[in-house]
């Protein structure tokens, strides 16, 4: 069995509105996967009938070949969910050993402790810890049973920035043991960054997957703009790089798949431009690309 | 699952409110309401002293039962039993350990209760007596577990509290727990022989008197056992469905 993760054709109604309408897809095990997408795409309804907590309306979904619930009760899966709040009046340690006492085969503590950073806190109180412990105890919690398919939903969404570079050191560190990673995120970095494939989810439906690199080239890559002093658009178009090109005004904006190139030529070809920009294509617009032509991989 | 009720045992001992409701408060009031009466005298055919320290012990009982509906309410809303949803305890298990600690929390008051009587209120039972008393009244606070259970399953934290104190004081009153149903208006007293609160505390009153329950109390007490039972698995039920 090679394949961690199936869902087919898998749907999810909340009264009228469709939550998730028809994904399809399969996750190979030891794959580091990213679920990327916008708030309110499907991401975490996806991800809560992936676990078993909510029935899909329509489709099946496996997990290692059985059911969600199945799979969690043989001890295969761990989760951290977003804003999982936990018990008062428990210590960091009690909580991981807690976790390694309800699965099989868990991780040792010192183990568990050290990979969420938690060492230093495994005394500390539950409800005394900051935001950023806390998702770091979550990260412990979802580990300690060492399951075969991790599943994090926004992992980083209350972390600093120190902190999530520790965060997805450890996760990496995980991930390098051959088990299969699932993360949710809204950002694009983090997706391209630390997994191998790039789902993208945008209304409920799958718009694009592949590597990091193709998601990138999928949305256009960078924005050079700049005053275009009279250049014919049309000569702008041809060079080297541009994907579209455009004016609003006296500024052209061209849309780059390798503006580095693009700028190369526009220095070299003597065109007369003033105010030279380039930006990254945000996210956002990432996605209304994406979404306005569904299936376009 | 062991390791989830030790877990959760640790967690109920270090929360030094439930050792103010299910210890200092029916001792206090065991003490006010025993001063103000007297340990003389007879209800029901036992001695007074006895017949308030089975009222007390019961009052502080349901308190205990009930407080866990309230701690499960917080908990499905900090998507703490969520977490433990997704791990290999069976959601079966976590509600069983919930009721097994709804139901021990009805131990401490009787013990404590029993122990002020015992010692300041001249109450002396066999060896025996303790030990059935302490038993009929573990076991009896079932279905308040399981009635704190369906409320905790039900309603958002900031209704479980104030319903489930509702729900103690009217049991507690009406079933003759505060005024022994003996001297309370015919109507109100008819209905109280219908309430589990009435009949749980009759295990007690028994058991102070010599005497094994009446059946007819415990089929009374088992009915509404199944009743909140059923309530909760439904409760139960209906919050996994939708969270």
């Amino acid at each position: 069995m090679t394949e961690a993760v199936r869902l087919q054709a898998v749907a999810k109604n909340y009264g009228p509105v469709r939550a998730v309408d028809g994904i399809d897809l399969s996750i190979a095990r030891g794959q580091t996967v990213a679920l990327l997408g916008p708030n309110g795409a499907g991401k975490s309804t996806t991800i809560n009938m992936l676990l078993g907590l909510l029935e899909p309306t329509a489709g099946t979904v496996r997990v290692f070949g059985s059911s969600p619930t199945e799979a969690v009760r043989a001890g295969k899966v761990g989760a951290m969910l977003q804003e999982s709040g936990f018990a008062a009046n428990a210590t960091v340690r009690e909580l991981v050993e807690l976790a390694r006492a309800l699965y099989r085969d868990p991780l040792p503590t010192a183990e568990i402790l050290a990979t969420a950073d938690l060492a230093e806190l495994a005394g500390r109180r539950l409800d005394k810890l900051s935001g950023g412990q806390t998702q770091r105890v979550r990260f412990a919690f979802a580990l300690a049973g060492n399951p075969e398919l991790l599943v994090l939903d926004e992992p980083t969404a209350a972390l600093d920035v120190e902190s999530r570079q520790a965060f997805w050191a450890a996760m990496r560190r995980y991930a390098a043991t051959g088990r299969t990673v699932l993360f949710a995120t809204h950002y694009l970095e983090e997706a391209d960054d630390f997994a191998d494939r790039v789902i993208v989810i945008a209304r409920g439906r799958v718009v694009a997957d592949g590597s990091g690199a193709d998601i990138r080239q999928l949305t256009g890559g960078r924005t050079v703009s700049f005053d275009r002093a009279g250049t014919d658009l049309d000569v702008l178009r041809r060079l080297p790089g541009v994907v579209e090109a455009e004016t609003r005004g006296e500024r052209a904006l061209l849309r780059c798949d390798d503006s580095d190139r693009t700028v190369r030529a526009l220095l070299a070809d003597g065109h007369s431009w003033r105010n030279l920009e380039i930006t990254g294509a945000g996210l956002e617009e990432a996605f209304l690309t994406l979404t306005a032509s569904p299936g376009k991989e | 699952m062991r390791a989830y009720l030790v877990f959760e045992l640790r967690r109920l001992i270090r929360e030094p409110r439930m050792a103010i409701f299910t210890v200092v408060l029916p001792v206090l009031i065991y003490t006010i309401s025993s001063g103000s009466s007297g340990d003389a005298g007879q209800v029901g055919g036992v001695d007074v002293a006895a017949y308030l320290m089975v009222s007390m012990a019961a009052y502080g009982a349901l308190v205990g039962a009930l407080s866990v509906g309230i701690a499960v309410s917080q908990e499905r809303a900090s998507g703490w039993l969520r977490q433990l949803r997704i791990t290999p305890l069976a959601p079966t298990q976590v509600v069983a350990v919930k009721a097994l600690l709804a139901s021990l929390l009805a131990i401490p008051p009787v013990a404590s209760v029993g122990l002020v009587a015992a010692f300041a209120h001249g109450v002396s039972f066999s060896a025996g007596q303790w030990a059935a008393l302490v038993v009929l009244m573990w076991l009896g606070s079932l279905p308040f577990a399981a009635f704190g259970l369906a409320l905790g399953f039900t309603l958002p934290p900031q209704l479980t509290q104030p319903v489930s104190m509702l729900g103690v004081f009217g049991l507690a009153f009406l079933g003759g727990l505060f005024v022994p149903v003996a001297v309370m208006p015919h109507v109100l007293a008819s209905i109280a022989t219908w309430l589990p609160s009435n009949r749980f505390a009759e295990l007690g009153w028994s058991v102070a008197g010599g005497q094994a329950p009446p059946l007819g109390g415990v089929a009374i007490l088992a009915a509404w056992a199944v009743i909140f039972g059923g309530l909760a698995a439904w409760a139960y039920r209906r919050s996994a469905a939708t969270r």
